[in-house]
C-alpha cells in the first residue's frame, strides 16, 4: 500500500517535472514571435522562463529534501552494509 | 602591469590551497588523491561542480550572446539548466552508492562493471578526445585574455605557458581534494564578482529598469524571440540549444568525480540542486550585462562582442574593480580546465592502465595519474601554440559527443536488458554522427536546426540516433557473461528508493 502511494507521488513528481523541463526548453504556450509585453523591466516570456526555473528548482529542493522519495544519509549505512554483502558473497563465489 | 599581479595572485592562490590539501596528508593513497578520501563537504562540492562546469564562455560568451542577440541567450546556460538537479541526481545516485561500496574512482568504472573492458576503455577514449578541444579553448581564452589584460606585458605565448605550468602544479600537488578546494575558491571569486560588476552597469544608466527601457527604445529585437524572419531565437532553435547544453552535462567526468567524492547523501543533492539553481542567478547576470552593454560600448560586430564583458567593466568601474571582474572570468576558464585535466588523467590512470597492468600499485598509479596531467597539459598548450588553431569551432562538438554516452549510463543503471554491443554500438555512432555533421557543415550544423534534420540540429539528431541504436542494439543481442553477472549488484533491491 505504502509503496502504491510512493509510485504515486513519483508518477506526479515526474510529470510536473517533464512538464516544467520542457517549458525551461522551449517557450510554448507563453512566447510568441514578435513584439512582447514587460514584466519587470524584462520580456513578458524571459521572466515567465526565470520563474519557471525557480518554480522546478524549489520542486525539485521539495523531492531531494523534503519527501521519502529521495535517499537520505540515514538510508546511507544499511544500503552499504546489503551492498558489502553482496559483493562479499560474489567474492566467494569467485574464489570458489 | 594591475592585471598581471591580479592573475599571478590567483595563481599563486590556488597553488597555496593545493600545498595545503597536500601537506595534510590528503594525496597519501590513491582513494584519497582521486576521490579525497569521499570527505567533501557540500559547500566545497556546490561550488566545485559550478566551476569546473562554468568556463569563461560562461561569462565573457554569455555577455556577448546577450549583446548580439539579446535575451533569448537565457535559454543557453541558465533555466534550462535547472533540470539538472534531478536529472544528475537520477543518473549518479548509483554512481554514488555503489561507487562507495565499489571504491570507484574513475568513470569508466560503472561502464567496465557493467559492459565490460571494451566499453570501459571506449568510454575514456570518447571523454578524452572530446574534452581536448575544450581544454585547449580555456587555455587559447586565458593567453588571449593575459595578453589583452596585461596590455602585451604578458604575451599570448608566455601566457601559455605561465597558466597552464600553475594549474599542472597544483593538480599534481593536491589531488581531487586540493582540486575541488581551488575550483570552489575560484567559483565564489567569480560568482561575486558577476554581481559586482552587474551593479555597476546597472547604476551606469539609472538602474535596472531604466536601462532595459533604454535598450528597449533603441534595439527592440533584444527583446524578442524568433526575429529576422523567424531565424533568430526560433522555437527549434532554442529547444535544441537549451536541451544540448543540459543533456550534454549529465555525461561529463565532473558529477561522476564529485559524487565519488561527496561525504555524504546531503552534501550529493545540494551539490546536483544548487548548480542549475546558481546558474538561474550567476549566468543570467552576465546575459542581462551583455544587453545592457549595447548603450555603453555600442556598435561591437561580431566576435569582437565578446569583449563586451571587459569592455563596460572598464567603462563603469575603477580600474582595479575592473580588472578584478574580468578576472573572475578568468578563474572560470582556469577551474574548468582543472575539472577536465583531472578527470581525464585519473580516467586515464585508473581505467587503461589499471586494466592492462592490474599489479599497478596505489602509489605507482597517482604518479602515472601526475604525469598524465602534466602530459595533458603539454599536449593542450603545443595544439594552443597557434592562436588560429579553430579548437573553439571543434569544441562545440564536446558536448554533443560525451552527451551520447547517456543511454548507455542509464542502461547500466536502470535497464537489465542493455547489452555491451548496445552500449558500444550507441555510443560509436553518436561520436561518429556528430563528427560527421561537424565535418558537413561546420559549427552551424551542429547547433542550429536543420530543414534536412527535420529542424532538428545535429547535437539533438546524433542524440536520438544514437539512442535508437542503444535499445535496437541490446534486443538483438543477448546480454553476455558480465551483463549478467552485473545485475545481481547494479539492480541490487537497496537501491530501488
Amino acid at each position: 500500500m505504502a509503496s502504491n502511494a510512493s509510485k504515486g507521488k513519483n508518477a506526479v513528481f515526474l510529470f510536473v517535472f517533464l512538464v516544467l523541463t520542457v517549458l525551461c526548453w522551449c517557450p510554448i504556450g507563453y512566447g510568441s514571435y514578435g513584439e512582447v509585453g514587460l514584466i519587470m523591466s524584462m520580456p513578458s516570456w524571459a521572466f515567465i522562463l526565470l520563474l519557471i526555473g525557480a518554480v522546478l528548482f524549489v520542486i525539485e529542493w521539495g523531492f531531494l529534501f523534503f519527501s521519502d522519495l529521495a535517499l537520505y544519509d540515514e538510508d546511507l549505512q544499511p544500503i552499504m552494509d546489503e551492498l558489502l554483502k553482496t559483493i562479499e558473497q560474489e567474492t566467494i563465489k569467485e574464489v570458489n | 602591469m594591475l592585471a598581471a599581479v591580479i592573475i599571478t595572485g590567483i595563481c599563486l592562490v590556488s597553488v597555496f590551497i593545493s600545498y595545503l590539501a597536500f601537506s595534510k596528508g590528503f594525496t597519501k593513497n590513491a582513494d584519497d588523491y582521486f576521490t579525497a578520501g569521499s570527505s567533501l563537504g557540500y559547500f566545497i562540492l556546490i561550488f566545485s561542480l559550478l566551476a569546473s562546469f562554468l568556463s569563461a564562455f560562461s561569462m565573457f560568451g554569455m555577455a556577448g550572446f546577450g549583446y548580439r542577440l539579446g535575451f533569448g541567450s537565457l535559454y543557453v546556460l541558465t533555466a534550462n539548466l535547472v533540470p539538472l538537479g534531478f536529472l544528475w541526481y537520477y543518473m549518479h545516485k548509483k554512481t554514488f552508492l555503489l561507487g562507495r561500496a565499489r571504491k570507484w574512482m574513475s568513470m569508466g568504472a560503472p561502464f567496465g562493471e557493467r559492459y565490460g573492458t571494451p566499453m570501459k576503455i571506449i568510454l575514456v577514449l570518447v571523454v578524452l578526445v572530446s574534452s581536448i578541444p575544450y581544454v585547449v579553448a580555456q587555455i587559447q581564452g586565458i593567453g588571449v585574455m593575459l595578453e589583452t589584460m596585461t596590455e602585451g606585458l604578458i604575451s599570448y605565448r608566455v601566457g601559455l605557458f605561465f597558466v597552464p605550468l600553475f594549474i599542472a602544479l597544483y593538480l599534481m600537488m593536491g589531488g581531487m581534494k586540493g582540486a575541488a578546494w581551488i575550483n570552489a575558491a575560484q567559483g565564489v571569486f567569480f560568482s561575486i564578482m558577476v554581481f559586482i560588476l552587474f551593479f555597476f552597469v546597472m547604476m551606469k544608466n539609472g538602474g535596472f529598469a531604466a536601462t532595459m527601457d533604454q535598450v528597449l527604445a533603441k534595439h527592440p529585437t533584444l527583446f524578442q524571440i524568433g526575429w529576422s524572419g523567424g531565424k533568430v531565437w526560433s522555437y527549434p532553435m532554442i529547444f535544441g540549444m537549451a536541451s544540448a547544453m543540459c543533456l550534454g552535462c549529465v555525461c561529463f567526468p565532473q558529477p561522476y568525480m564529485h559524487a565519488y567524492a561527496s561525504r555524504s547523501v546531503r552534501g550529493l543533492k545540494a551539490m546536483f540542486l544548487s548548480f542549475g539553481g546558481i546558474c538561474l542567478v550567476v549566468i543570467t547576470l552576465p546575459t542581462i550585462i551583455g544587453i545592457a552593454g549595447t548603450l555603453i560600448v555600442p556598435g561591437l560586430k561580431g566576435v569582437e562582442a565578446d569583449k563586451i564583458f571587459g569592455l563596460v567593466a572598464s567603462a563603469t568601474m575603477p580600474d582595479w574593480l575592473a580588472a578584478l571582474a574580468v578576472s573572475g572570468g578568468f578563474a572560470a576558464a582556469m577551474s574548468t580546465v582543472n575539472g577536465l585535466v583531472f578527470g581525464n588523467a585519473t580516467n586515464i590512470s585508473v581505467d587503461i592502465i589499471k586494466t592492462l597492468r592490474p599489479q599497478t600499485k596505489p602509489l605507482e598509479l597517482i604518479f602515472l595519474a601526475r604525469l598524465w596531467v602534466a602530459l595533458i597539459m603539454a599536449a593542450c598548450v603545443v595544439i594552443a601554440w597557434n592562436p588560429k588553431t579553430p579548437v573553439a569551432e571543434l569544441s562545440v562538438i564536446a558536448f554533443g559527443t560525451v552527451a551520447v554516452t547517456f543511454f548507455a549510463l542509464w542502461g547500466a543503471y536502470y535497464w537489465k536488458r542493455a547489452t555491451a554491443t548496445g552500449a558500444i554500438l550507441s555510443t560509436l555512432v553518436g561520436v561518429s554522427m556528430n563528427i560527421a555533421f561537424f565535418v558537413a557543415g561546420g559549427k552551424n550544423m551542429v547547433l542550429f536546426p536543420q530543414a534536412s534534420l527535420f529542424q532538428l540540429n545535429g547535437f539533438l539528431a546524433s542524440f536520438i540516433i544514437a539512442g535508437m541504436v542503444f535499445f535496437v542494439g541490446s534486443f538483438l543481442t543477448s546480454p553476455g557473461k558480465t551483463e549478467e553477472k552485473s545485475l545481481g549488484l547494479f539492480f541490487h533491491p537497496v537501491l530501488s528508493k
